[in-house]
């Protein structure tokens, strides 16, 4: 279980990335949602002890993450966004490399990297230069690190960006079957909703709601989505789209010629707060 | 200390050689185009202090290779944001890459030993001497380049610095020349660089300049030289980010 309190970062005097925000992860895959910039990256480091923060309180299964970094690093696994395999290394020595860092001994940590790489779909490919391998296949290396350290909880910094469709099922599949605690930080919504008990929202450092994507999607419930290129009643503008909700039996009356009828996601509930999504 | 990280990195390093062998060839490229063109300048005369320096300096060279290297695991692969999220410390981090780095610079000494030994300059006492001092200018000349990479703020900082220090550390210290050629003031400046006192020592143990009890002074310069950069990479670079 993950508690939050009142924790806030800001970088020097201008930026401030997580303001004072407070709440409580204890679901099995938690999806932390925002726009480029929201503060969930800078959130997840501050969980994972990659990154100090400002003021605030911050507990992992009861370890404060400050005074009980060591021991945080014991029970969690943290997988940056960005990083990117060391491209003359082979997948199999890549996670070795991990789980060693971990304090997994030789033996142990190959039994668990082979174990792990055949069950993200690298098996072909293990002894094969990182270089050698495609976007998705590098991004597997990292899933197949936090599945072969068996933590109690793992972060996963946007872990399907850029990857193409089949590849993310492959991600998320790969995330089911995680035994620990899942955080992972997303801008996809669809991605969010296939995967998660619980969504957290973020939006310009805040935490705009939490709940189950049920619970979330409450107030939507029964409408639709219409999306026209004209100013309706009650409508939210973004880009260049008017967006209106209205209830599934009087859609029909309500559009007109060119208007789009679109299911209710998790980006409706950005869109209703006024936030500009890019995804 | 999580010596199954130190373990597995020098494992990892092993397995890369033959991939990537190339780089104990561009190891060896600085040292022996330098000991080739001081032989040829000093029609010879100067040839045992390319020997003998240009081992002390393969050393060297590697810690100043590594800048680019961490710099770039750090900035371009964030592989250190992945390290310091486990229990590895900066001090594993640090003697693992150290050892992972040394893996690539053992057949450079070894040609080196071995060019030694043709030239008569080696015995078993010069060896052993010879791979103390190689140890210690590693260490320091990593520790070095350890406290710089957590310094700068992008890789393309790492290549400026690393050719300055490697001029510094390998050109400007008399390693490929007598160090009595140098003015007592220039010596004991240089000496702050870890390949001056070392080179200093070995030119005296190799009998390849007069004995004289300076060259003894650079052993414990050298042992507290290494002991202060090491002190200074571990408690002042900075590990979680603030």
């Amino acid at each position: 279980m993950i508690e939050a309190r009142n924790l806030d970062k800001k970088y020097g005097n201008d930026t401030h990335a997580v303001r004072s925000i407070s709440f409580t992860l204890d679901k099995k895959i938690t999806s932390i949602i925002g726009q480029n910039g929201a503060g969930k990256t800078t959130l997840l480091r501050i969980l994972s002890t990659q990154l100090l923060p400002t003021s605030g309180t911050a507990s992992i299964n009861g370890y404060d993450i400050i005074k009980d970094a060591a021991r945080i690093r014991e029970i969690a696994v943290s997988i940056p966004q960005e990083s990117r395999p060391i491209y003359w290394f082979s997948p199999t020595i890549l996670i070795m490399l991990y789980l060693g860092a971990r304090g997994m001994g030789l033996r142990e940590s190959r039994r668990a990297a082979d174990k792990a790489i055949k069950k993200v779909g690298l098996w072909d490919s293990r002894d094969k230069m990182a270089a050698e391998l495609s976007g998705g296949m590098k991004r597997k290396i990292f899933v197949a690190m936090a599945l072969a350290s068996d933590a109690d909880i793992i972060f996963l910094d946007e872990p399907t960006t850029g990857l193409d469709p089949l590849s993310r099922i492959q991600i998320w599949s790969a995330i089911r079957s995680m035994k620990g605690q899942v955080i992972i930080t997303t801008h996809y919504m669809e991605e969010a909703q296939a995967l998660s008990d619980d969504v957290l929202m973020m939006n310009k450092g805040r935490v705009l709601s939490q709940g189950s994507v049920k619970e979330l999607l409450k107030p939507f419930e029964g409408m639709v989505r219409v999306e026209s290129k004209m100013r309706r009643r009650r409508s939210h503008k973004v880009g260049d789209t008017w967006i209106s909700y209205v209830k599934k039996g009087k859609a029909e009356s309500f559009v007109m010629e060119g208007d789009i009828i679109k299911s209710i996601t998790l980006d409706d509930l950005f869109i209703k707060e006024g936030v500009n999504l890019e995804s | 200390m999580n010596h199954n990280y130190i373990v597995m990195y020098i494992y990892a390093s092993l397995k890369s050689i033959s991939v990537n062998w190339m780089y104990i060839v561009s190891n060896l490229m600085f040292p022996v185009s330098l000991m080739i063109v001081v032989g040829i300048l000093s029609q010879g005369k100067l040839l045992p202090f390319a020997l003998v320096g240009g081992l002390i300096s393969i050393t060297a060279m590697s810690g100043v290779n590594s800048i680019a290297y961490l710099a770039s695991l750090r900035f371009d692969f964030l592989y250190r944001d992945l390290v310091v999220t486990t229990k590895t410390t900066k001090m594993d981090y640090m003697f693992a890459h150290l050892l992972g780095e040394f893996v690539w610079v053992v057949p450079s000494i070894a040609f080196y030993f071995i060019l030694d030994v043709i030239y008569g300059l080696l015995t078993p006492y010069t060896f052993l001497m010879t791979l103390l001092l190689a140890c210690m200018v590693s260490i320091s000349s990593y520790s070095i380049a350890f406290w710089i990479t957590s310094r700068i703020k992008h890789t393309r900082n790492a290549w400026p610095i690393g050719t300055v220090l490697s001029l510094l550390l390998i050109t400007v210290s008399p390693t490929f020349y007598p160090y009595t050629y140098l003015p007592k003031y220039i010596l004991d400046i240089l000496t702050i660089l870890p390949t001056t006192p070392a080179v200093v020592l070995a030119q005296g143990i190799f009998g390849l300049t007069p004995s004289l009890p300076i060259q003894w002074y650079m052993l414990p310069i050298l042992f507290v030289e290494t002991a202060a950069y090491l002190l200074i990479a571990v408690y002042t670079t900075q590990w979680v980010e603030k």
